[in-house]
């Protein structure tokens, strides 16, 4: 297999962001600046461009919230193929900082 | 009191969209707000207690349910989309807010895959415009030079020029955001193309377009150089002949210019030919045949 490329930070908190379970845009904008303390937003036409191109790639999928009573809303869902893309780029940034406490 | 309306004919060059937004930010700011946004013309409708922020996003989309729900999620409320795949988005202007809640690409890979798109396409179309330019130039303007053929050669040139020129800007994120560009470039740039496209109208409407079909079933005497159709040519360029011939005897067939001198003889039993190319000069010509048996032929010529 070719060697993945680097994920821009978007991507990345995307899918970070539905690691734990299905989450919709507004929740996976919402934790981004969480996590990253204000310093990662998520623009509106960012996020569909990288949820269009991560659903064309297979990483994430498109569900409905099923609860009874509230509105059903667009949910995302990551797949096996997103968690295997994720943990690769965790991989290849926790060697990044590795080689950065070596030198 | 009425509502009052306002239909504004700026048009903006698609590399220069970030001036657009500026001068919609400005007219909201004026209460002016933007209720359906063109190419060519834009509507507004006043409104002075409320101010909006403009967005625009740049091509096709596939599920429009989920991208206006995707901008929705953030207060971006969907205005209009035009033909040509620019959409139009507005948000409440909130001044205690900081300008990055008023960004709708928030890292430079969506931003420049949205310019990209749009770079992508008019590097496609400038070069494809570019290559007829060079066509023309080569198999026609040069063979037989006149002016209209010159001023399509020229127009094609300056279209693909530009084109190819907006895509390169487009493709640098940081030039799209610096530019600002007068109008008057986009104004000369359409005048441009007005004379191109007027030039290629009236290089058609000048061309011959004469179609003519005879024949027998036997002749009593030989037909000698039976001239029957005079047509004109107005500027020297490349025509096209198409030729059918079917007669029991050889039958002679000529186009003659105004001297009587032919540019183009055959003589054939059984002869089929589309597009036959033949450079003409100003002047008229007339179609000859001679044939000495029953025949049947068709001529086109344009």
């Amino acid at each position: 297999m070719k060697k993945s490329e680097p994920m821009s930070e978007s991507y990345y908190y995307i899918l970070l962001c539905l690691a734990k379970g299905p989450n919709h845009g507004y929740g996976i904008m919402q934790m981004t600046e969480k996590l990253s303390g204000g310093e990662v937003k998520i623009g509106s036409g960012t996020m569909y461009g990288a949820t269009s191109n991560m659903m064309k790639k297979g990483w994430i999928r498109e569900t409905m919230s099923g609860e009874a009573g509230l509105e059903r809303r667009r949910l995302y869902q990551l797949t096996p193929e997103g968690r295997t893309a994720l943990r690769a780029e965790i991989a290849r940034l926790r060697r990044m900082l590795d080689n950065a406490e070596e030198v | 009191m009425p509502r009052q309306y306002r239909t504004s004919f700026r048009a903006y060059a698609a590399w220069n969209y970030q001036k657009e937004l500026e001068d919609l930010n400005r007219a909201s700011d004026q209460g002016w707000q933007l209720v359906r946004g063109g190419c060519f013309h834009s509507r507004f409708v006043k409104n002075p207690a409320i101010r909006y922020r403009y967005q625009l996003d740049y091509g096709p989309i596939e599920d429009m349910g989920r991208y206006i729900e995707t901008f929705r999620e953030q207060g971006w409320e969907y205005i209009n989309s035009t033909f040509n795949g620019w959409h139009y988005f507005r948000k409440l202007y909130d001044p205690s807010l900081p300008e990055e809640e008023y960004e709708i690409f928030t890292d430079r890979e969506s931003f420049h895959e949205m310019n990209n798109r749009w770079a992508r396409l008019a590097l496609i179309i400038g070069c494809l415009l570019g290559l007829c330019a060079l066509f023309f130039a080569v198999r026609v303007l040069i063979p037989a030079p006149n002016l209209p053929r010159l001023i399509q050669v020229l127009t094609l040139l300056a279209e693909s020029l530009v084109l190819i020129r907006g895509a390169l800007i487009m493709r640098n994120p940081d030039e799209v955001r610096r530019r600002k560009e007068s109008g008057l470039f986009l104004a000369l740039f359409f005048a441009v193309v007005f004379l191109g496209a007027g030039s290629s109208i009236a290089l058609e409407s000048l061309r011959p377009d004469y179609y003519t079909e005879q024949g027998a079933t036997s002749v009593e005497a030989p037909i000698h150089d039976n001239r029957w159709m005079v047509f004109q040519v107005t500027y020297p360029d490349r025509y096209y002949l198409d030729l059918d011939i079917e007669a029991e005897k050889p039958l002679t067939f000529a186009v003659l210019d105004g001297d009587g001198t032919p540019v183009y003889e055959v003589t054939e039993t059984d002869f089929h030919e589309k597009d036959l190319a033949l450079r003409l000069s100003p002047g008229s010509y007339s179609m000859s045949m001679s044939c000495e048996s029953g025949f049947h032929l068709t001529t086109r010529i344009e």
